[in-house]
Protein backbone atom coordinates (compact mmCIF):
# COMPACT_ATOMS: atom_id res chain seq x y z
CA UNK A 1 0.00 0.00 0.00
CA UNK A 2 3.16 2.23 0.16
CA UNK A 3 2.77 5.47 -2.34
CA UNK A 4 4.61 3.87 -5.12
CA UNK A 5 3.40 6.17 -8.22
CA UNK A 6 5.22 9.79 -8.56
CA UNK A 7 2.75 12.53 -9.62
CA UNK A 8 1.78 13.05 -12.85
CA UNK A 9 -1.47 15.08 -13.47
CA UNK A 10 -2.24 13.28 -17.05
CA UNK A 11 -2.46 9.94 -15.13
CA UNK A 12 -5.90 9.80 -13.76
CA UNK A 13 -5.81 6.04 -13.03
CA UNK A 14 -2.53 6.51 -11.15
CA UNK A 15 -3.66 9.51 -9.01
CA UNK A 16 -6.83 7.57 -8.27
CA UNK A 17 -4.75 4.74 -7.41
CA UNK A 18 -2.39 6.89 -5.28
CA UNK A 19 -5.34 8.28 -3.41
CA UNK A 20 -6.83 4.74 -2.15
CA UNK A 21 -3.61 3.55 -1.11
CA UNK A 22 -3.14 6.77 0.60
CA UNK A 23 -6.67 6.30 2.20
CA UNK A 24 -5.70 3.10 2.65
CA UNK A 25 -2.71 3.64 5.03
CA UNK A 26 -4.79 6.25 7.26
CA UNK A 27 -7.52 3.84 7.38
CA UNK A 28 -5.46 0.61 8.36
CA UNK A 29 -2.95 3.11 10.61
CA UNK A 30 -6.29 4.20 12.05
CA UNK A 31 -7.91 0.62 12.82
CA UNK A 32 -4.42 -0.84 14.60
CA UNK A 33 -4.69 2.14 17.01
CA UNK A 34 -8.11 1.54 17.39
CA UNK A 35 -8.06 -2.24 18.74
CA UNK A 36 -4.98 -1.25 20.35
CA UNK A 37 -7.17 1.24 22.94
CA UNK A 38 -8.64 0.10 26.30
CA UNK A 39 -11.83 0.39 25.27
CA UNK A 40 -11.66 -1.96 22.87
CA UNK A 41 -10.76 -4.49 24.55
CA UNK A 42 -12.89 -3.61 27.33
CA UNK A 43 -15.70 -3.86 24.69
CA UNK A 44 -14.82 -6.94 23.05
CA UNK A 45 -13.94 -8.88 26.36
CA UNK A 46 -17.68 -7.68 27.65
CA UNK A 47 -19.18 -8.70 24.47
CA UNK A 48 -17.59 -12.24 24.22
CA UNK A 49 -18.01 -12.94 27.95
CA UNK A 50 -22.10 -12.03 27.54
CA UNK A 51 -22.48 -13.80 24.52
CA UNK A 52 -20.91 -17.15 26.55
CA UNK A 53 -23.17 -15.99 29.58
CA UNK A 54 -26.21 -15.64 28.02
CA UNK A 55 -25.68 -18.57 25.08
CA UNK A 56 -25.03 -21.47 27.71
CA UNK A 57 -28.44 -22.54 28.67
CA UNK A 58 -29.43 -23.23 25.35
CA UNK A 59 -26.18 -24.89 24.55
CA UNK A 60 -26.57 -26.91 27.20
CA UNK A 61 -30.24 -27.69 26.49
CA UNK A 62 -29.29 -28.93 23.38
CA UNK A 63 -26.58 -31.29 24.30
CA UNK A 64 -29.15 -32.69 26.86
CA UNK A 65 -31.62 -33.10 24.35
CA UNK A 66 -28.94 -34.52 21.93
CA UNK A 67 -27.74 -37.09 24.92
CA UNK A 68 -31.09 -38.41 25.65
CA UNK A 69 -32.18 -39.25 21.68
CA UNK A 70 -28.69 -40.65 20.96
CA UNK A 71 -28.97 -43.28 24.02
CA UNK A 72 -32.54 -43.95 23.19
CA UNK A 73 -31.32 -45.37 19.74
CA UNK A 74 -29.20 -47.18 21.50
CA UNK A 75 -26.01 -44.45 19.81
CA UNK A 76 -22.64 -43.75 21.42
CA UNK A 77 -22.79 -39.81 22.76
CA UNK A 78 -19.89 -37.69 22.15
CA UNK A 79 -18.74 -38.53 25.99
CA UNK A 80 -18.41 -42.49 24.83
CA UNK A 81 -16.23 -41.94 21.72
CA UNK A 82 -14.58 -39.33 24.05
CA UNK A 83 -13.88 -41.94 26.55
CA UNK A 84 -12.92 -44.46 24.38
CA UNK A 85 -10.41 -42.07 22.52
CA UNK A 86 -8.20 -41.32 25.80
CA UNK A 87 -8.03 -44.70 26.63
CA UNK A 88 -6.30 -45.36 23.55
CA UNK A 89 -4.41 -42.57 23.80
CA UNK A 90 -3.34 -44.51 27.32
CA UNK A 91 -2.32 -47.42 25.51
CA UNK A 92 -0.55 -45.79 22.99
CA UNK A 93 1.71 -44.32 25.86
CA UNK A 94 1.86 -47.83 27.26
CA UNK A 95 2.83 -48.87 23.88
CA UNK A 96 5.79 -45.99 23.90
CA UNK A 97 7.18 -47.30 27.54
CA UNK A 98 7.68 -50.19 26.11
CA UNK A 99 9.14 -48.98 22.48
CA UNK A 100 11.72 -46.81 25.26
CA UNK A 101 12.54 -50.17 27.30
CA UNK A 102 12.85 -51.73 23.68
CA UNK A 103 15.15 -49.20 22.34
CA UNK A 104 17.07 -49.52 26.08
CA UNK A 105 17.66 -53.02 25.65
CA UNK A 106 18.77 -53.12 22.15
CA UNK A 107 21.19 -50.34 22.97
CA UNK A 108 22.69 -52.19 25.97
CA UNK A 109 23.05 -55.45 23.66
CA UNK A 110 24.90 -53.29 21.17
CA UNK A 111 27.52 -52.63 23.61
CA UNK A 112 27.95 -55.71 25.00
CA UNK A 113 28.12 -57.26 21.50
CA UNK A 114 31.10 -54.42 21.00
CA UNK A 115 33.15 -55.13 24.02
CA UNK A 116 32.99 -58.90 23.24
CA UNK B 1 -6.15 -5.52 -33.02
CA UNK B 2 -9.48 -7.18 -34.20
CA UNK B 3 -10.80 -6.38 -37.43
CA UNK B 4 -13.58 -4.51 -36.15
CA UNK B 5 -11.23 -2.05 -34.47
CA UNK B 6 -9.39 -1.54 -38.10
CA UNK B 7 -12.78 -0.99 -39.24
CA UNK B 8 -13.76 1.55 -36.59
CA UNK B 9 -10.55 3.74 -37.25
CA UNK B 10 -10.70 3.11 -41.24
CA UNK B 11 -13.90 5.36 -40.42
CA UNK B 12 -11.67 7.66 -38.36
CA UNK B 13 -13.28 7.07 -35.07
CA UNK B 14 -11.53 7.79 -32.20
CA UNK B 15 -11.17 5.58 -28.93
CA UNK B 16 -11.52 1.86 -28.18
CA UNK B 17 -14.00 0.36 -30.02
CA UNK B 18 -16.73 -2.24 -28.62
CA UNK B 19 -14.72 -5.37 -29.24
CA UNK B 20 -11.79 -3.44 -27.26
CA UNK B 21 -14.58 -3.61 -24.44
CA UNK B 22 -15.26 -7.00 -24.52
CA UNK B 23 -11.34 -8.09 -24.72
CA UNK B 24 -10.85 -6.10 -21.88
CA UNK B 25 -14.58 -7.42 -19.58
CA UNK B 26 -13.25 -10.89 -20.84
CA UNK B 27 -9.76 -10.45 -19.42
CA UNK B 28 -11.45 -8.97 -16.32
CA UNK B 29 -13.60 -12.01 -16.37
CA UNK B 30 -10.81 -14.56 -16.81
CA UNK B 31 -8.76 -12.55 -14.18
CA UNK B 32 -11.33 -12.96 -11.60
CA UNK B 33 -11.39 -16.52 -12.42
CA UNK B 34 -7.53 -16.69 -11.98
CA UNK B 35 -8.45 -14.40 -8.03
CA UNK B 36 -11.20 -17.05 -6.93
CA UNK B 37 -8.98 -20.16 -7.68
CA UNK B 38 -6.16 -18.50 -5.65
CA UNK B 39 -8.63 -17.80 -2.77
CA UNK B 40 -10.27 -21.05 -2.82
CA UNK B 41 -8.05 -24.03 -3.72
CA UNK B 42 -5.04 -25.55 -2.04
CA UNK B 43 -1.43 -24.89 -3.38
CA UNK B 44 0.77 -27.92 -3.60
CA UNK B 45 2.72 -27.23 -0.28
CA UNK B 46 5.17 -29.33 2.44
CA UNK B 47 6.10 -31.29 -0.19
CA UNK B 48 9.68 -32.30 0.87
CA UNK B 49 9.80 -35.73 1.32
CA UNK B 50 9.35 -37.25 4.41
CA UNK B 51 8.31 -40.29 6.58
CA UNK B 52 6.79 -40.16 10.15
CA UNK B 53 8.94 -42.23 12.17
CA UNK B 54 6.97 -42.16 15.86
CA UNK B 55 3.50 -41.11 17.08
CA UNK B 56 1.57 -40.70 19.85
CA UNK B 57 -2.18 -39.35 19.67
CA UNK B 58 -2.49 -37.02 17.49
CA UNK B 59 1.74 -35.99 17.59
CA UNK B 60 3.65 -37.03 14.74
CA UNK B 61 7.27 -36.36 14.63
CA UNK B 62 9.15 -36.70 10.76
CA UNK B 63 12.35 -37.67 9.59
CA UNK B 64 13.21 -35.58 6.11
CA UNK B 65 15.25 -37.57 3.81
CA UNK B 66 18.81 -36.07 4.65
CA UNK B 67 19.72 -34.66 0.66
CA UNK B 68 23.32 -34.99 1.46
CA UNK B 69 25.22 -38.29 1.72
CA UNK B 70 25.20 -39.70 5.52
CA UNK B 71 28.88 -39.34 6.22
CA UNK B 72 28.46 -35.63 5.98
CA UNK B 73 25.62 -35.42 7.80
CA UNK B 74 26.37 -32.87 10.57
CA UNK B 75 26.18 -34.93 13.72
CA UNK B 76 23.63 -33.37 15.84
CA UNK B 77 19.93 -33.64 14.39
CA UNK B 78 17.47 -30.91 14.62
CA UNK B 79 14.39 -30.30 15.47
CA UNK B 80 11.50 -28.39 14.66
CA UNK B 81 8.65 -27.50 17.00
CA UNK B 82 5.76 -25.29 16.09
CA UNK B 83 3.22 -23.81 17.52
CA UNK B 84 -0.17 -26.10 19.00
CA UNK B 85 -2.56 -23.98 17.21
CA UNK B 86 -1.40 -23.43 13.36
CA UNK B 87 -0.04 -26.23 11.05
CA UNK B 88 3.93 -26.78 11.04
CA UNK B 89 4.25 -27.22 7.44
CA UNK B 90 4.62 -23.31 7.19
CA UNK B 91 8.71 -24.65 7.69
CA UNK B 92 8.66 -26.72 4.57
CA UNK B 93 6.06 -24.10 2.42
CA UNK B 94 6.99 -24.73 -1.41
CA UNK B 95 9.16 -26.67 -3.51
CA UNK B 96 12.41 -23.95 -4.47
CA UNK B 97 10.94 -21.97 -1.07
CA UNK B 98 11.04 -23.85 2.39
CA UNK B 99 12.89 -24.17 5.37
CA UNK B 100 13.10 -27.19 5.76
CA UNK B 101 14.89 -27.57 2.55
CA UNK B 102 17.21 -25.24 2.72
CA UNK B 103 18.36 -27.03 6.06
CA UNK B 104 18.70 -30.55 4.23
CA UNK B 105 20.96 -28.63 1.69
CA UNK B 106 23.24 -27.50 4.78
CA UNK B 107 23.80 -30.83 5.70
CA UNK B 108 21.16 -30.99 8.96
CA UNK B 109 19.42 -33.77 9.77
CA UNK B 110 16.20 -32.58 10.27
CA UNK B 111 12.73 -33.82 12.26
CA UNK B 112 9.57 -32.04 12.60
CA UNK B 113 7.08 -32.74 15.08
CA UNK B 114 3.46 -32.16 14.20
CA UNK B 115 1.44 -31.76 17.42
CA UNK B 116 -1.63 -32.25 15.11
CA UNK B 117 -5.44 -31.67 15.29
CA UNK B 118 -6.81 -31.63 18.75
CA UNK B 119 -10.13 -33.61 19.23
CA UNK B 120 -12.28 -33.44 21.84
CA UNK B 121 -10.68 -36.00 23.98
CA UNK B 122 -7.73 -33.39 24.25
CA UNK B 123 -9.12 -30.77 25.83
CA UNK B 124 -7.43 -31.50 29.17
CA UNK B 125 -3.81 -31.10 27.50
CA UNK B 126 -1.82 -28.41 29.22
CA UNK B 127 1.65 -26.79 28.49
CA UNK B 128 2.80 -29.84 31.04
CA UNK B 129 1.83 -32.27 28.87
CA UNK B 130 3.53 -30.48 26.12
CA UNK B 131 6.57 -30.03 27.56
CA UNK B 132 7.11 -32.69 29.82
CA UNK B 133 4.97 -35.93 28.15
CA UNK B 134 5.25 -35.34 24.66
CA UNK B 135 8.55 -33.94 24.21
CA UNK B 136 10.73 -36.15 26.12
CA UNK B 137 9.10 -39.08 24.28
CA UNK B 138 10.09 -37.11 21.18
CA UNK B 139 13.42 -36.82 22.13
CA UNK B 140 14.27 -39.89 22.91
CA UNK B 141 12.64 -41.56 19.91
CA UNK B 142 14.67 -39.04 18.40
CA UNK B 143 18.67 -40.17 19.94
CA UNK B 144 17.50 -43.65 19.59
CA UNK B 145 17.22 -43.20 15.45
CA UNK B 146 20.20 -41.11 15.39
CA UNK B 147 22.26 -42.47 18.24
CA UNK B 148 23.36 -39.21 18.59
CA UNK B 149 23.47 -37.92 22.19
CA UNK B 150 23.10 -34.45 21.83
CA UNK B 151 20.49 -32.33 19.49
CA UNK B 152 19.41 -29.06 18.05
CA UNK B 153 15.65 -27.68 18.80
CA UNK B 154 14.14 -24.60 17.09
CA UNK B 155 10.94 -23.56 18.30
CA UNK B 156 8.53 -21.14 16.62
CA UNK B 157 6.29 -18.96 18.69
CA UNK B 158 4.19 -21.01 21.25
CA UNK B 159 6.67 -24.04 20.17
CA UNK B 160 9.54 -21.84 21.82
CA UNK B 161 7.33 -21.59 25.03
CA UNK B 162 7.13 -25.07 24.92
CA UNK B 163 10.82 -25.62 24.18
CA UNK B 164 11.66 -23.29 26.77
CA UNK B 165 9.94 -24.97 29.12
CA UNK B 166 11.57 -28.42 28.59
CA UNK B 167 15.03 -27.00 28.01
CA UNK B 168 15.14 -25.57 31.76
CA UNK B 169 13.07 -28.22 32.90
CA UNK B 170 15.21 -31.31 31.51
CA UNK B 171 18.47 -29.57 30.94
CA UNK B 172 20.49 -32.92 31.23
CA UNK B 173 18.13 -34.48 28.29
CA UNK B 174 21.21 -33.85 25.96
CA UNK B 175 19.88 -30.28 24.26
CA UNK B 176 22.97 -28.41 22.80
CA UNK B 177 21.40 -25.68 20.69
CA UNK B 178 18.18 -23.55 21.58
CA UNK B 179 16.90 -21.63 18.63
CA UNK B 180 13.82 -19.64 19.58
CA UNK B 181 12.07 -17.57 16.75
CA UNK B 182 9.50 -15.18 17.55
CA UNK B 183 9.01 -16.44 21.11
CA UNK B 184 6.04 -14.94 23.74
CA UNK B 185 7.69 -15.84 27.12
CA UNK B 186 7.82 -12.29 28.75
CA UNK B 187 4.26 -10.65 28.89
CA UNK B 188 5.03 -7.60 31.86
CA UNK B 189 4.45 -4.80 29.52
CA UNK B 190 0.80 -4.75 29.07
CA UNK B 191 0.64 -1.53 27.07
CA UNK B 192 2.31 -2.85 24.17
CA UNK B 193 -1.06 -3.53 22.21
CA UNK B 194 -2.23 -6.60 21.17
CA UNK B 195 -2.95 -9.60 22.65
CA UNK B 196 -1.69 -9.29 25.75
CA UNK B 197 -3.44 -5.99 25.98
CA UNK B 198 -7.35 -7.79 25.07
CA UNK B 199 -6.56 -10.75 27.14
CA UNK B 200 -5.34 -9.04 30.48
CA UNK B 201 -8.70 -7.45 30.60
CA UNK B 202 -10.47 -8.07 33.99
CA UNK B 203 -13.52 -8.64 31.42
CA UNK B 204 -11.85 -11.41 28.86
CA UNK B 205 -12.49 -15.07 31.02
CA UNK B 206 -10.71 -17.50 29.07
CA UNK B 207 -12.26 -19.84 31.58
CA UNK B 208 -15.49 -19.55 30.27
CA UNK B 209 -14.46 -20.01 26.52
CA UNK B 210 -12.62 -22.81 27.41
CA UNK B 211 -15.39 -24.25 29.39
CA UNK B 212 -17.77 -23.24 26.47
CA UNK B 213 -15.85 -24.73 23.86
CA UNK B 214 -13.90 -27.59 24.91
CA UNK B 215 -11.18 -26.62 22.82
CA UNK B 216 -10.86 -22.97 21.18
CA UNK B 217 -12.31 -23.19 17.88
CA UNK B 218 -9.42 -22.22 15.26
CA UNK B 219 -11.69 -19.69 13.82
CA UNK B 220 -11.90 -17.60 16.77
CA UNK B 221 -8.08 -17.55 17.07
CA UNK B 222 -7.49 -17.09 13.19
CA UNK B 223 -10.11 -13.73 13.50
CA UNK B 224 -8.64 -12.58 16.77
CA UNK B 225 -4.98 -12.80 14.79
CA UNK B 226 -6.36 -10.95 12.07
CA UNK B 227 -7.59 -8.48 14.36
CA UNK B 228 -4.37 -6.78 15.62
CA UNK B 229 -3.78 -5.68 11.82
CA UNK B 230 -7.67 -5.47 10.64
CA UNK B 231 -7.48 -3.41 7.01
CA UNK B 232 -4.32 -5.43 6.08
CA UNK B 233 -5.54 -8.52 6.93
CA UNK B 234 -9.50 -8.29 5.59
CA UNK B 235 -8.62 -5.56 2.85
CA UNK B 236 -5.27 -5.21 1.95
CA UNK B 237 -3.83 -8.48 0.72
CA UNK B 238 -6.77 -9.30 -1.79
CA UNK B 239 -6.19 -5.53 -2.88
CA UNK B 240 -2.66 -6.59 -3.45
CA UNK B 241 -2.94 -10.19 -4.63
CA UNK B 242 -5.68 -8.30 -7.14
CA UNK B 243 -2.87 -6.18 -8.22
CA UNK B 244 0.18 -8.52 -8.29
CA UNK B 245 -2.50 -11.30 -10.96
CA UNK B 246 0.04 -11.11 -13.85
CA UNK B 247 3.25 -11.52 -11.88
CA UNK B 248 3.24 -15.72 -11.56
CA UNK B 249 6.02 -15.92 -8.55
CA UNK B 250 4.33 -13.77 -6.60
CA UNK B 251 0.86 -15.06 -7.01
CA UNK B 252 2.66 -18.66 -6.18
CA UNK B 253 4.02 -17.36 -2.88
CA UNK B 254 0.39 -15.63 -1.90
CA UNK B 255 -1.48 -18.95 -2.88
CA UNK B 256 1.15 -21.33 -0.41
CA UNK B 257 1.18 -18.72 2.12
CA UNK B 258 -2.73 -18.37 1.85
CA UNK B 259 -3.15 -22.20 2.32
CA UNK B 260 -0.90 -22.44 5.31
CA UNK B 261 -3.49 -19.53 6.69
CA UNK B 262 -6.59 -21.32 5.66
CA UNK B 263 -6.12 -24.37 7.38
CA UNK B 264 -6.99 -23.46 10.61
CA UNK B 265 -6.89 -25.65 13.61
CA UNK B 266 -8.37 -25.59 17.41
CA UNK B 267 -5.81 -25.03 20.33
CA UNK B 268 -6.91 -27.71 23.28
CA UNK B 269 -8.80 -25.88 25.97
CA UNK B 270 -6.76 -26.36 28.92
CA UNK B 271 -3.42 -25.03 27.16
CA UNK B 272 -5.71 -21.89 25.84
CA UNK B 273 -6.77 -21.62 29.58
CA UNK B 274 -3.34 -21.76 30.79
CA UNK B 275 -1.93 -19.39 28.32
CA UNK B 276 -3.67 -16.56 28.82
CA UNK B 277 -3.83 -17.07 32.84
CA UNK B 278 -0.64 -18.32 33.65
CA UNK B 279 1.45 -16.68 31.07
CA UNK B 280 -0.09 -13.80 29.45
CA UNK B 281 -1.93 -12.47 32.84
CA UNK B 282 0.45 -13.42 35.56
CA UNK B 283 3.73 -13.33 34.09
CA UNK B 284 4.57 -16.75 36.06
CA UNK B 285 7.45 -17.82 33.59
CA UNK B 286 9.19 -14.22 33.67
CA UNK B 287 8.36 -13.86 37.84
CA UNK B 288 9.70 -17.74 38.40
CA UNK B 289 6.89 -18.70 39.50
CA UNK B 290 5.62 -21.15 36.66
CA UNK B 291 5.01 -24.72 38.07
CA UNK B 292 4.53 -27.51 35.24
CA UNK B 293 3.84 -30.83 36.56
CA UNK B 294 4.90 -29.57 40.35
CA UNK B 295 8.24 -28.91 38.80
CA UNK B 296 8.73 -24.97 39.40
CA UNK B 297 10.78 -23.48 35.44
CA UNK B 298 14.13 -22.12 36.57
CA UNK B 299 15.14 -20.45 33.69
CA UNK B 300 18.78 -19.99 35.27
CA UNK B 301 18.65 -24.09 34.53
CA UNK B 302 18.66 -23.69 30.94
CA UNK B 303 21.89 -24.38 29.69
CA UNK B 304 21.98 -24.93 26.27
CA UNK B 305 23.41 -22.31 23.43
CA UNK B 306 20.51 -20.08 22.65
CA UNK B 307 19.91 -18.25 19.24
CA UNK B 308 17.06 -15.91 20.06
CA UNK B 309 15.32 -14.51 16.56
CA UNK B 310 13.50 -11.65 17.20
CA UNK B 311 11.22 -10.49 14.33
CA UNK B 312 11.53 -6.24 14.35
CA UNK B 313 7.89 -5.48 13.32
CA UNK B 314 6.05 -8.61 14.93
CA UNK B 315 2.80 -7.55 15.65
CA UNK B 316 1.82 -10.75 17.64
CA UNK B 317 4.44 -11.25 19.63
CA UNK B 318 5.96 -7.83 19.69
CA UNK B 319 10.44 -8.10 20.37
CA UNK B 320 9.50 -6.80 24.25
CA UNK B 321 8.14 -10.24 25.07
CA UNK B 322 11.01 -12.15 23.60
CA UNK B 323 14.21 -9.71 24.92
CA UNK B 324 14.20 -10.23 28.63
CA UNK B 325 14.85 -14.31 28.46
CA UNK B 326 18.11 -13.84 27.82
CA UNK B 327 19.03 -12.39 31.01
CA UNK B 328 17.17 -15.12 33.07
CA UNK B 329 18.76 -18.05 31.19
CA UNK B 330 22.01 -20.12 32.34
CA UNK B 331 24.66 -21.12 29.91
CA UNK B 332 26.65 -18.30 28.57
CA UNK B 333 26.28 -18.93 24.96
CA UNK B 334 23.97 -16.30 24.42
CA UNK B 335 22.84 -14.58 20.91
CA UNK B 336 20.55 -12.75 19.85
CA UNK B 337 19.56 -12.11 16.15
CA UNK B 338 17.24 -9.20 15.02
CA UNK B 339 15.15 -9.66 11.72
CA UNK B 340 13.91 -7.06 9.94
CA UNK B 341 9.97 -8.80 9.22
CA UNK B 342 6.77 -10.10 11.09
CA UNK B 343 5.63 -13.22 13.00
CA UNK B 344 6.03 -15.51 10.36
CA UNK B 345 6.99 -13.11 7.82
CA UNK B 346 11.08 -13.60 8.31
CA UNK B 347 11.24 -16.91 7.93
CA UNK B 348 8.88 -18.09 5.20
CA UNK B 349 8.67 -14.82 3.28
CA UNK B 350 10.29 -14.11 0.37
CA UNK B 351 12.86 -12.19 1.96
CA UNK B 352 13.63 -15.08 4.78
CA UNK B 353 16.31 -17.17 2.25
CA UNK B 354 18.49 -14.16 2.38
CA UNK B 355 18.05 -12.70 5.91
CA UNK B 356 17.28 -15.41 7.86
CA UNK B 357 18.51 -18.88 7.22
CA UNK B 358 21.60 -17.95 6.34
CA UNK B 359 22.42 -16.40 9.67
CA UNK B 360 20.40 -19.67 11.51
CA UNK B 361 22.35 -22.00 9.93
CA UNK B 362 25.60 -19.88 10.43
CA UNK B 363 24.88 -19.58 14.25
CA UNK B 364 23.76 -23.29 14.15
CA UNK B 365 26.67 -25.09 12.15
CA UNK B 366 29.76 -23.67 14.30
CA UNK B 367 27.67 -25.58 17.29
CA UNK B 368 26.48 -28.93 15.36
CA UNK B 369 30.30 -30.53 15.34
Amino acid sequence: MSDKATFDPFDPTGMMKSMRDKGMEAWAKAMTEMVGTDAYSEATGQMLDTWLKTSAPFRDMTQKLISQTLAEVNLPSREDVTRLAERFTNLEMRLDDLDAKFDECLKLLRERVGAE
Amino acid sequence: MSSTNTEANAEGCAGPSISDYCDAAAETVEKFDRFNELLNTNAPIALTPKRCVWSLNKAKLYRYTPVVPEDQLKPVPLLLVFAIMNRPYVLDLRPGHSYVEYMLRHGYDVYLLDWGIPGPEDKDMKFDDYALEYLPRVVRKLKSITGAEEFSMLGWCLGALISTLYAALRPNDGLKNLILLTAPLDFEDKSVGGFVKWVSDPKFNADRIAETFGNVPGEMIDAGAKMLKPVENYFGTYIGLWERLDDPGSTQAWHAMNTWVRDIIPMAGAAYRQLINEFYKENRLMEGTAVIRGEKVDLSKLRAAVLNVIAEADHITPPCQSERIMDKIGGDDHTVLRVRGGHIGIMAGRGAEKNTWPHIDEWLAARST
